[in-house]
Formats: C-alpha cells, structure tokens, sequence
C-alpha cells in the first residue's frame, strides 16, 4: 500500500476521474465467457489422468488467471484508481507469504514426529 | 509563551548526574567469577560456551553503541541548553553523508552478529549423532521431570545424572502441556512440546551439580518445575547406573514394612512405580502418572526439586501436596500421624 | 423508530461544553471519543499498576507467601492484557489517534464517526469482557499470550481463558474498526496541499499502525476462534491427541504479535517525533528517513514473528531466516534514534517536561532496543528467553519507551485537550520520580535474567542470587507507583487552578495548533490549505527554516466563514446499543444462556438498522462522502477495499490451518471424501452471479433502475442456490457420512474454513436483498450506484475466495503435503 501511496504525492485528486470508465456489459460477459473456460480447463485438468503430475501448477496458474480476471474486472481495479490496487495486493501478497511459510514451518521444516 | 530556564549549571549537574547514575547501575552487575546456581555466564559445555561467547560479542557492540548514543545526547544537550534566547541563524534538517553512516553503520554490526549467528546455528544443531552418543529420554509432565535412558533402562525423575566429555542428545517430549527444559550452564535451553520431539545435544565439560527450571509458563505451579543434572565422571555414572538397575530391598519388619503395606493399599501405586514391588503399567496410569520410586530414597530433592529430600519434607508433602506445589496433581490422602511416618519410612528406605 | 438528529450549535465554543452525560453517551465527535478512551484507559492503567504492584510484592522475598499461585498467575496475565490492550494501544491509538489525526491532517472528524463511538464502546464492552474475573471465576492465567494447549479446556477448566478469549475477540473488532476508520480518514479526509510527504510524522506512525492493525489482527482472530471452538465446541485444533500440533497457535499468535509490538511503539515514536522538534526550535532531522523507517520496520515485522519460537524447535533454516530479518530491525530503528539525536542538536532547546519524557525515551528505548539485538540471536536467545531479560527488554521498550511517550504526550497535548496548562514543576518531579523508579526497577532484570531467572515464576528458592535485586526491584516498583502521585496532583491543579492555555502555548509546529483551545466541536471554521510540511510554523513565520523569532503572519486568521453552516454529524446512541449487543453476545456466550445470546443480536442487528436510518435522508445522502476527499475517491469505498484486505488475512490464516492440518489429520475422513461434480457447480454457480452483480452495476450507472434490479435478485438468487448446494453437501456430509463437526482435524478444518466463507456468502445474500429492496422502491440511480459498486466489491472478493478454496481444498484434495 505504502508504495503506491507515496506515488500519489505528485498526483493528487482526479476528482472525475476515478469513476468514470467502467467495463461495459458486452466486456463483462466477454469476462464471464473466460472465466467459464478457464473453470472447464480447471475440472478437465482435474479428471485427465494424463495431467495428475502436473495437476497442480496447472491448477495454480488457471485459478490465478480468474483470481486476475475478477478482481480486475469485476471489482474494476483495472479501471480504478492504483491505490485500490494497493490496498488489495499488498495484503494479498502478505496473505499468500503467510500462507507459504506457515504451510513450510509446520510441513516441512520442523516436522519431528513425537515417539 | 516561552519557558525562562535560568538554573543552566544545575541542568548540566542533573544530566551529569543521571548518567554517573547509568554506569553505577551498570556498574551493580554481578561480578564476574561468582556463579550461582541458574547463572547463564558459566558455560560447562562446548554448546554453551559458543552461546556465550557470542552473547559476550553482542554485550560489547551494544555497549559501544549506547556509549556512542549517550555520548551524543549528552553533549547536544549540555552544548545547545545554553542556547535559549539566541537565535538560530541555520536550521540544519538533513545531512546526506550522516543519513548514510546511520544506515551503513548498523549494518556493520547487523553483519558482525549475524555471521557468528547463522554459523552457531548450523553446527549446533545437527540431527545426526557420533555412534556413542548416550541419548537420555526426557519427558515433561505437570510439573516434573521424567529421564528415561533407553540404553540401559533407568528411570527417575527430576535428577539426571549424565558423564562428562560424552556426547548426551537429550531427545525431549511433553506429556501435557509446553514446558521448556532449561539448564543454563551446559544447554541452554529447548522447549518441550506435546507430539514433537525436540533435541538439545551437548558434551558437558565439568563434573558437578548443576541446576535447571522450566521455563516456559506450563499452569499453576510452573515456579515448582525444577530439576537437577549431575555430570558424573564415567566410573561414577557405571556405577550410579548399575545402582539405579538393581531391584530395591523390600523392607521385612519395622515402620518401613507397613509403610510398604499402605503404599500397595493406598491410591500411591496408581501412578507410582516402584520396580519389582508394585505399580501399574503405564497404560492403566492414564493421565496423571507420577514419578518412578525405584530408587526413590537415593535422590537429593522432592516435588520436583523444590525441596531437600527429608522425611520432615517428604512428610508435609504428602500429607498435603497442593500447599507445596500448588494445583499438584498428586491427591491429598488425609493419611497422618503413624500411617504417614511408616509410609514416609518406606519411601526413604529405596536407597 | 429513528431519532430525529437533535441540532447542534455549531457556535458551542468548546468540544467540552454542553450535551450532559447523555451527551457523552451518544457522541460522535472525535475528540471526545478521544476523551472517553483516555478516561477509560488511565481507569485500566491504575488497574494493571495495582496488579504490577502486587506480582512485586509477592517476589520482594523468595518463598514469599503475598499471593497464592493462581492469584499470582491470574494477576501477571491480567497485566500484561491490561497494559497492551487496554493502556497502551487505547492511549496511543484511541486517545492521541482520535484526538489528533482529524485536527492535524486538517479535517472535521474521521471518515466514519458513528463507527468510531461503535469502536470505543465495543473496547469499553472487550474490556469489562477481560476483567470479569475480578466478579467471577477468576482473571486469565495463562500468560498474555495464552499458549495452547495449556489454555485448552482440560488444562484450563474454569472460565479464566473465555474472559481471555472472548475479552480479545471483541476488543480485536474494536481495534480493526478503529484501524479501517483512521486509514481511510488518513489516506482520504486530509485538507487540500496536504501531501503525504507533507504530513506530521506521527500522522504517518498512525498510518502504518492501522495497516499492522488491520493486517495483522485477522491472525489473532483466526487463532482465538479455533480455540473457541476448542473450548466451546471440542474441535482438535491444538491437541495432539488428534494429530493437532499446539505450535499451530503461537505462529498465529505471534503474526499477530510481533506487528502488535509496533502498532504500540510506533505511534510512540509518532509522538515523539512531534514533542522534539517543538522544543528544540527545530524541524525534525531528516524527515524522508523517518518515513521511510518507519515503513521499513513495519515490513520488516511481519517477517520476524519466529524470533519469539527460536526455542521451540523450528529448525535451523527458519531459525536463520528469522534471525536475520531481526537484527535487520536494528538499521531502520538506528535511523530513527540518530535522527531524533540530530533534531536536538543545533536546536535551541526548552526543558519543558514533555520534552524532558520525550529526551528520556529516546535513551530508554535505544537501551530496549540494544538488548533486543541479543534476543535476535537464537544462540543467545536459547539461554535468554523466557527469562528476567526478556522482561527487562519489553518494559525498556514498552514502560520506559511506549509510556514515556505516551506521557510526553500526555505532558505536550493537556492544554490542548482541557484548555488548561500544567504544573511544570510538578511534572519536573514527576519526570525525575519516573526515571529513577523505572530504571531502577527494570534496569536491574537484565542482572536477573543473566543469573537465569525465569518469567512468569510466583515462587523462587534463596541465594540464587537473585534476593537482592528482587527486594530493591519491588521498593523501586514502589517508587513507581509513588511517581504517578504529582501527576494526580498536577491534574487536579490544572482542572481547578490551572492556567487558561492559549491556542498555541509551546511554539508549535502542526496544524492541530492553529485551532482555538479547546478546540470547538468543528475543528476548524475554515479548512487549512497546506503548503509545507510543519504547516502551522511556516503560516506563523512564513518558511519551515525560519528561526521562530519573528512572527510574519498572525497565528489565528479570523473566521471569515459561518460557522453555523458547518454540517456537524448528530449524536447517536446507537453505537452504544450495539456495542451492548456484542457484550450480550459474549456473555451470553460465557453463561451458556442462548435468550442473552438471541436478545443480544437482536439488540445488535435493531441498532444497524436504526443507525442506517439516522443518516440524513434515510441513508440516501452522505455529506461527507466526496465533498472533503483529499484523492476525489469515496469513503465508503476506500474502507470497503480495505475491510477486504484484512479478510484476506483472515482466509489466509483459516486456508493455512486447513493446508497443514489436512495432511496431519487422523483417523477415517480426508479429502477424499469431496464431492467435485457438485461445488463444479457451485463455483459455475457462484461466478454467473459476479456476472449478474456487474450487469446490475452496469444497469444503475446508466440509470436503467429496473433491470439493475432484476439482476440484483438474480444475483441474490444465484446466491442462494450457492448456499443450498453447500447445505446439501454439509448435510450429505454430516447425515450421511458421519461426519460431524469435530469428527477429526480434516472435518473440523474443512467445515471452519467452507462454512466462513458460506456465512460470508449469507451476509452478502441479505445485502444484496437490502439492495433489491431499495431498488424496487426506486431509491438507486445513477447517482447513488456507488451502493451497488461496494456491494458489490463485496461479493466479487467472496467470489474470489471461492476461487481460491475451489482450487486449494477441492481440486487439489489428493495433493499430499501441500
């Protein structure tokens, strides 16, 4: 958040600006038909058995793409002022780091199994 | 509206003053060469002895550091306190060259700490051990400590005899809740933590008697968690052993026989064992399982080494465990009078 | 059933006067929520003292009998809960934050002032919630940090730990909407000019306290709910017995409890950084660096939480990593300390006694901080932690540093909060008492902590070497206590003799200055357009360099606006009702009675409602909303991205637990047991109704109100079709499977993790039918399609969520070990 906010300094209040160019309808069902692909890939990739080794970096990358495509379409961070992006990502990258290292220190790293 | 402050000389005194207070109280240390009991500058071990000597590094960086800091302080405020009413013709705000020495400089020392630091910790704590390593088991329970020695099969509690220059990986685990096993002068220490098994690995240096607490806050009586380590020379940990393996004698006539007598009969043998004799095994003592008796009048402490092993002391003890330990697990009987002393009797009698 | 807004003279001359206790009660003016929690915190203060003084007395003697092991263990948790939760973060953050972020960023109030008196009395409710030991059943006792499994039913069978439990929960609401409202106040209501770079520095402390705040609670949150359902509902989420490692609550306990370490220091060094430029005559030293410090130590601390589990056997990798980002710590805060250093030198300096506690602290803290590099080390943090130099290391930091600024504070804004100055000899003995009791007490714990005294011990056997510095620590502790008597003193003779303080008493350098004293209900009559940075001293001498010896401009512009015309928010008892609702709930909770828990969230959802009907207009305008926007965006909007950024924490934590304990889990469910074709459809489900959610927002934005409603019940209804199928695969599972709740770690984690998300889904369902309604009754438009736009923010980030758990628990449910 801090970052993007320090770049507003030199540019502050677009007073009309932040709410003007909203997506369309026709962009959001454009929208929604990817999503619907990408869920399709998703259960596919799932029910290939051919896919199991790779299943899941696939399924990382297919879920992040719709993750992507609502937050910046539907929730329009795309369109929206950047510190909205900031308030989002700053915690979601805080909340995947603790994800990853809770997920290591108590998985991995200091797995002693009790007598 | 401005403060007047006229009494300059006597601000520079009171500065003078607190920081001659600072070192006098820096100075109230203690001295160094005395030991006592839990003291964590008396390393006995290599393990302990790395730790000390980087905890020695680190005192003097920061000592340095805040001498350096004081130093500042008190000169800005005995130079510019005799600055009132003057004006300023500068108003100094920034200063590349000093913003640039305060970042790099601690880095220096963030540096000199963290080597020795990350070094210590990839040699001391391999998961491997040298083929006559003696591993001794040791389990925390609400609040006392089990050893158990795989090798041999001994078993006590709260005093844990170990031989010196030998290689001794405690492997620890709680049967209840965290405890932490602290015993400053040779490891440090480790928590001990339900379902994962923790390791302190150290080759003690001198034989003696060493003390050690729990550390980690473990329920009411967390103060009365305390045990004993004694590095042993090797003849006299063989024989401490072979001592500890032999059945003790089951007393025939006097007190002590009927103090065995009631020891059967009442709930003690429930979760104590005394080989040979009595006791359940471990499966039927679910829960709350107390201290092995074996050898029961051979150890130097009670209830979790809070006292000296005396029969005034074992007497109280059971006659009321909680006014001792409080929240102890160990039942208060109502035995008193003759039935104590014979049950007390009996338990000093397993030499 | 809505009060009617009962009018306020914006002519009142001070925020202090009139309106009566009931007026106290239902005020939503900031600085007298300010007022209330600096009340309510000295009250807890005096408290936690008395229960420091008694922990004291007992250890003056080893063996010593003053208090018995419970009442002991009782009394050193309920310190430690009571200093942080209910002295510290309040008065740094509820009594300085509330008092001081609209006055000195420029602006009439916070962004949401109902949601602040909401914030207070939900703390003032968490507080009692602490403390109802002292009435019943006894205080906490197991530590501040309540380490499981001791803190376990079994372990812990009386009610001590639900007053623990519960007590934060709440008091963690209250924090996280303080935290939401000042961020979005911060980033959104400051006054035309100023910039962020042009904002005092403890603007910016409190800027990134709230983002620790916000980001950091929801792990508090997810660790005090799963020991809830530990202890209420006997799930298995820290027993071993299941498979559960009770290591699972101190990592989510201290990634809430490191950042909490600085969300109480930093607005300290806030604090600090305003008292010591006024004083010295000075702007303060290198101003881009403190930012940027300040920053960089809250990055830095969220990934140092293992330094507080270096003994619990992490292993030699997370031992190093977090060693190293530690004594990193040291570089930001070395900044901060050698710039304050330099702010005093060159200065003409003014021995005030607030800048007498503000030069203590920075001495103090440094020896807090220096002491702190050790305890970075995990080789000398085996032998020191858990010990009297730990203790020595957090009262440096947080008693000598924390409080002194606090007091320091306290010494610089008195005259501006009560319009009255005070005793400067009285607080020159108060200063000298202070320094000598608190070192004097604290200093000598590092002796104790070297000769390996433990913590939290009630007991302590003789010639451990620690008899002396015990008894000489306990005099002095007395001492401390003593210290705070010229203070009382020094109160009572400002309120009844003090002298009347002008506006701008010391010479200062900030906004909040430049308002008449006490300051009146408006703040001010006329925004501040700000030019510079030290706004108020560049208006009175006319460059931020300027000497301060010569005024160029006057220091108060005459009002040249009505000040009658000012819009003033009307008082609200509200915030107080529902704040009684989450207090029933909690004790409703901890007796067992479900009617008190019922009437309770009644009381709670009547209070919402009729809060939403007091805004001018039944809610369809809000006056505050782009008007005074610093960035031309919308409060509500701002604070609603925000809310979810913190949820995302709170997911982050719930889908770690499940990652972890899904491969831990015992006995006969697993993942195996998901039914893919079934939440196939849901996801399918789920994600038409984002589409149908932006097609209503589509609709309203170009003022077609019919269809914008259509598609809003289209999306309740997708809405609800999501929820039906998710009760079918609950019940499936429980009815048909077996699986209840706490069948084992798999069903408890899955039904937790799912079923947060299902009530997430809930409440955005009565949304959106809150939304429909207004739609059929013609009250949304163009104008007002914001409404639908953070409703729909809302649902859009359920929906991604449903994503992520989608792939993570559903599709990946053979994944071993992930």
């Amino acid at each position: 958040m801090s970052e993007s906010a320090v770049e507003h300094v030199t540019a502050p209040a677009h007073h009309a600006a932040a709410e003007s160019h909203h997506p369309t309808a026709v962009q959001y069902l454009v929208v929604a038909g990817i999503l619907t692909v990408l869920t399709v890939c998703e259960i596919g990739v799932y029910y290939i058995p051919a896919l199991q080794s790779v299943l899941v970096p696939l399924l990382l990358i297919l879920s992040a793409g719709k993750f992507y495509l609502v937050a910046a379409y539907y929730m329009h961070l795309h369109f929206d002022s950047r510190i909205f992006s900031g308030l989002f990502f700053f915690p979601l990258t805080l909340a995947a780091l603790i994800l990853i290292s809770l997920t290591l220190l108590l998985g991995f790293l200091a797995h002693h199994p009790g007598p | 509206m401005t403060m007047p402050f006229r009494l300059n000389r006597c601000r520079i005194a009171t500065w003078s003053g607190l920081t001659l207070l600072l070192l006098s109280v820096v100075g109230c240390a203690p001295p160094p060469g005395t030991h006592y009991r839990l003291d964590t500058l008396s390393p006995r071990s290599a393990l302990t002895q790395r730790f000390y000597d980087i905890f020695v590094e680190v005192t003097v960086i920061d000592i340095i550091v805040l001498i350096i800091v004081v130093a500042i302080f008190v000169l800005a405020l005995m130079v510019f306190s005799t600055r009132t009413g003057e004006p300023t013709e500068f108003s100094w705000r920034t200063d590349v060259f000093l913003e640039t020495a305060w970042i790099v400089i601690p880095m220096i020392l963030v540096i000199a700490i963290a080597i020795p630091t990350v070094k210590t910790i990839i040699e001391t704590q391999p998961y491997t051990w040298s083929p006559d390593t003696l591993e001794v088991r040791v389990i925390a329970h609400q609040w006392w400590w089990e050893f158990r020695y795989p090798s041999t099969g001994v078993v006590t509690a709260d005093e844990v005899h170990i031989p010196v220059n030998r290689q001794i990986n405690f492997a620890m685990v709680s049967r209840d809740v965290i405890h932490s096993f602290f015993m400053p002068a040779l490891g440090g220490k480790r928590d001990v933590v339900p379902g994962q098994e923790n390791h302190i690995t150290l080759t003690a240096n001198t034989p003696g008697e060493y003390w050690g607490q729990c550390t980690e806050f473990c329920g009411d009586s967390h103060a009365n968690m305390r045990f004993r380590v004694f590095v042993d020379t090797p003849e006299q940990f063989d024989a401490w052993t072979k001592h500890q393996l032999s059945a003790p004698v089951h007393p025939t006539e006097g007190l002590a026989a009927e103090g065995a007598k009631i020891f059967a009969d009442a709930p003690c043998a429930v979760c104590h064992t005394v080989r040979g004799i009595s006791g359940l095994s471990p499966q039927y003592t679910y829960g709350f399982r107390g201290p092995d008796l074996t050898h029961f009048g051979s150890r130097g402490t009670i209830a979790g080494a809070i006292m000296d092993n005396t029969p005034e002391n074992l007497a109280l003890w059971i006659h009321n465990p909680d006014a001792v330990k409080p929240g102890a697990n160990m039942p208060t009987l109502g035995l008193s009078g003759h039935d104590l002393n014979a049950l007390v009797a009996y338990l000093e009698s397993l030499k | 059933m809505a009060a009617q807004p009962r009018p306020i003279h914006a002519e009142q001359t001070s925020y202090l006067e009139g309106g009566g206790i009931y007026g106290w009660l239902t005020t939503i003016d900031h600085k007298r929520i300010a007022v209330l929690y600096g009340v309510t915190a000295v009250f807890f203060m005096a408290l936690g003292g008395f229960e420091a003084m008694a922990v004291r007395t007992q250890l003056m003697y080893p063996n010593n009998h003053f208090l018995s092991a419970q009442t002991y263990n009782q009394f050193f948790t309920t310190h430690g809960l009571t200093m942080i939760f209910l002295v510290i973060m309040p008065l740094e953050t509820g009594f300085f934050g509330n008092f001081l972020i609209p006055l000195q960023i420029g602006a009439r109030d916070v962004a949401f002032p109902r949601l602040n008196a909401l914030s207070y009395w939900i703390f003032l409710f968490g507080a009692i919630t602490l403390n109802l030991g002292w009435l019943y059943g006894g205080l906490p006792n197991g530590g501040w940090f309540g380490y499981a499994n001791l803190t376990e039913r079994y372990y812990s069978p009386g009610p001590n730990i639900d007053f623990f439990d519960l007590g934060l929960l709440v008091l963690g609401v209250s924090s996280v909407m303080s935290a939401l409202n000042f961020f979005v106040t911060i980033i959104n209501m400051r006054a035309p000019g100023m910039t962020f770079f042009r904002m005092p520095l403890f603007i910016w402390s409190i800027l990134v306290t709230v983002i620790l705040i916000l980001l950091a609670f929801p792990s508090l949150t997810v660790g005090l709910i799963f020991l809830f359902m530990d202890r209420y509902f006997d799930t298995h989420y820290y027993r071993v017995i299941a498979g559960a490692t009770p290591i699972l609550w101190q990592h989510l306990f201290w990634i809430f409890g490191h950042p909490e370490v600085y969300i109480m220091i930093l607005p300290a060094f806030g604090l600090i950084s305003e008292v010591i430029p006024v004083f010295s005559g000075k702007p303060l030293f290198g101003y881009p660096m403190m930012v940027y410090a300040i920053i960089a130590i809250a990055f830095l601390s969220y990934g140092v939480w293992g330094h507080h589990m270096f003994a619990t056997g992490m292993g030699p990798v997370a031992d190093m990593t977090f060693s190293v980002t530690s004594l990193l710590i040291a570089i930001p805060t070395g900044i901060k300390i050698f710039n304050w250093l330099f702010t005093v030198w060159g200065g003409r300096l003014r021995f005030t006694t607030a800048y007498l506690f503000a030069l203590a602290f920075v001495i103090q803290f440094t020896i807090g901080g220096l002491s702190g590099m050790m305890h970075a080390s995990p080789p000398i943090d085996l032998e020191q932690t858990d010990s009297y130099i730990i203790v020595a290391h957090f009262h440096y930091v947080l008693g000598l540093g924390a409080l002194f600024a606090i007091l320091a504070g306290f010494y610089f804004y008195w005259p501006k909060v009560t319009g009255r100055m005070l005793s400067e000899t009285l607080g020159k003995w108060h200063f000298w008492l202070a320094v000598w009791s608190f070192n004097a007490t604290f200093f000598p714990m590092h002796f104790l902590g070297e000769l390996g005294m433990p913590r939290r011990i009630y007991t302590y056997a003789p010639h451990m070497g620690w008899d002396f510095w015990n008894k000489w620590e306990t005099w002095n502790a007395y001492i401390i206590a003593l210290s705070f008597i010229p203070l009382l003193l020094n109160i009572y003779w400002s309120l009844t003799n003090g002298e009347r303080a002008t506006e701008d008493p010391w010479d200062a350098r900030t906004l909040e200055w430049s308002v008449p004293t006490p300051p009146p209900i408006y703040n001010f009559a006329e925004v501040p357009t700000v030019t510079a940075r030290d706004a108020f001293w560049v208006a009175k001498y006319g460059s931020v360099e300027a000497s301060g010896l010569t005024q160029s401009a006057p220091a108060i512009a005459p009002a040249l606006v009505d000040v009658s015309k000012i819009h003033i928010p009307a008082p609200s008892l509200y915030p107080l009702l529902m704040g009684l609702g989450i207090f029933g709930m909690a004790l409703g909770m901890l007796i067992g009675w479900y009617r008190v828990i019922f009437t309770a969230m009644a009381l709670l959802v009547f209070s919402a409602i009729a809060m939403a009907f007091e805004y001018p207009n039944w809610g369809e305008e809000n006056p505050h909303a782009v008007a005074e926007s610093f960035l031309g965006l919308d409060s509500r909007k701002v604070g609603m991205w925000s809310f979810i950024g913190s949820e995302t924490v709170f997911f982050a934590c719930l889908i770690s637990t499940y990652m972890v304990y899904k491969s831990r889990s015992l006995g006969v469910y697993d993942a195996g047991i998901l039914n893919i074709p079934l939440t196939s459809f849901s996801t399918f489900v789920l994600l038409t109704s984002s589409l149908l959610m932006v097609l209503a927002l589509a609709a309203f934005q170009r003022d077609d109100h019919k269809w914008g409603t259509i598609w809003l019940i289209g999306t309740a209804l997708f809405g609800c079709i999501f929820l039906g199928g998710q009760v079918y695969e609950f019940g499936d599972f429980w009815l048909e499977h077996g699986m209840v709740f706490n069948a084992n770690l798999f069903s408890q984690c899955f039904y937790t993790l799912v079923g947060f998300h299902g009530f997430h889904v809930f409440i955005g369902v009565v949304w959106l039918l809150v939304m429909a309604f207004a739609g059929i009754f013609g009250k949304l438009n163009a104008k007002r399609s914001l409404a639908v736009e953070i409703c729909g923010l809302y649902w859009h980030f359920v929906d991604i969520v449903w994503v992520v758990i989608f792939v993570l628990v559903y599709l990946m449910r053979t994944v071993k070990g992930a």
